[in-house]
């Protein structure tokens, strides 16, 4: 019973560290490469995930996709080369932030116009 | 009334707009690599030779991802050697290691033409891979029909089969 205690507060106490380890995988030179990562992989969505950025996705494709992100930042490429590299292979279903194009003019301007609309008769009705 | 009416017609839009997503959701041969020529690339293959995308510049083949890891693998892979008589299968093995891809076909069958090492996924990520197992119809080098998940004989006729 002792040493049971014992063993689990070993494994309590190494708990932190193997998360720390974790989270020491992608190692950056300065701050500002390291927010960049942080953002572009909030923003690129996991492919294999229902929903969810490959940040928070611990898939197989999320991490490789999370290594190439640190690959291109490191190799100097912008946010935008790089989400043009996984929306080249994955679609805009990739991107959190889909571009501003003829294609999602709708997904863009489709909320405001019908809300438009709808308060039109809404007040025409009032009146 | 004009209020109702005007409403749904709307709301019949928004229907429309979301079933046409569905139906386009469900068309996997619509894929995004759809339509492209084979990425570029240079690696070798699980015998350790050579291989690049000058291979698949003249040739129709079914590239299919698997691993020894992957169970789907192993239940579509009576299904691809029944293919395999009629069309060439360049297996791209994903993410495995290549003593345990090596047994697996020994065990299971090996009717690949090759077989393109993949260890880091680099090659399958060009593809816009998700997992294994995922199918390609190549022809002269650009990529016609892609599915995601196992193949098998509806998706052979739905999705390559009018592509050959």
């Amino acid at each position: 019973m002792h040493l049971t205690f014992k063993i689990i507060v070993v494994a309590l106490l190494m708990l932190p560290q193997l998360v720390f380890s974790q989270s020491q995988e992608f190692i950056f030179e300065n701050e500002e490469l390291e927010s960049r990562f942080y953002a572009l992989t909030n923003e690129i969505r996991c492919p294999k995930c229902t929903s969810g950025s490959i940040a928070s996705s611990n898939a197989p494709i999320a991490e490789d996709l999370k290594r190439k992100v640190y690959e291109q930042i490191l190799s100097g490429k912008t946010n935008d080369e790089i989400k043009a590299y996984i929306v080249d292979r994955y679609g805009e279903f990739a991107d959190y932030r889909p571009s501003f194009d003829s294609w999602n003019l709708f997904l863009w301007l489709g909320p405001g116009f019908f809300l438009l609309i709808f308060g039109y008769l809404f007040f025409r009705q009032q009146n | 009334m004009q209020l109702i009416k005007i409403s749904s017609l709307i709301l019949l839009s928004i229907f429309f707009v979301f079933l046409g997503g569905v139906i386009l959701d469900d068309n996997q041969s619509e894929s995004v690599i759809s339509g492209k020529t084979f990425p570029v690339f240079q690696q070798k293959t699980l015998d350790g030779k050579d291989i690049s995308n000058k291979y698949f510049s003249d040739k129709t083949v079914l590239v299919n991802i698997w691993a020894s890891w992957c169970i789907t693998c192993l239940v579509e892979h009576p299904f691809l050697e029944s293919l395999a008589e009629d069309i060439n299968i360049v297996g791209i093995n994903y993410k495995d290691d290549p003593k345990n891809a090596s047994d697996w076909l020994a065990k299971h069958g090996n009717f690949f033409t090759v077989n393109i090492h993949d260890p880091q996924g680099n090659l399958a990520i060009d593809l816009g891979v998700t997992g294994a197992p995922e199918s390609f119809l190549v022809v002269n080098g650009r990529i016609v029909s892609h599915i995601i998940g196992e193949m098998n004989q509806r998706k052979w006729e739905q999705y390559f089969a009018p592509n050959l």
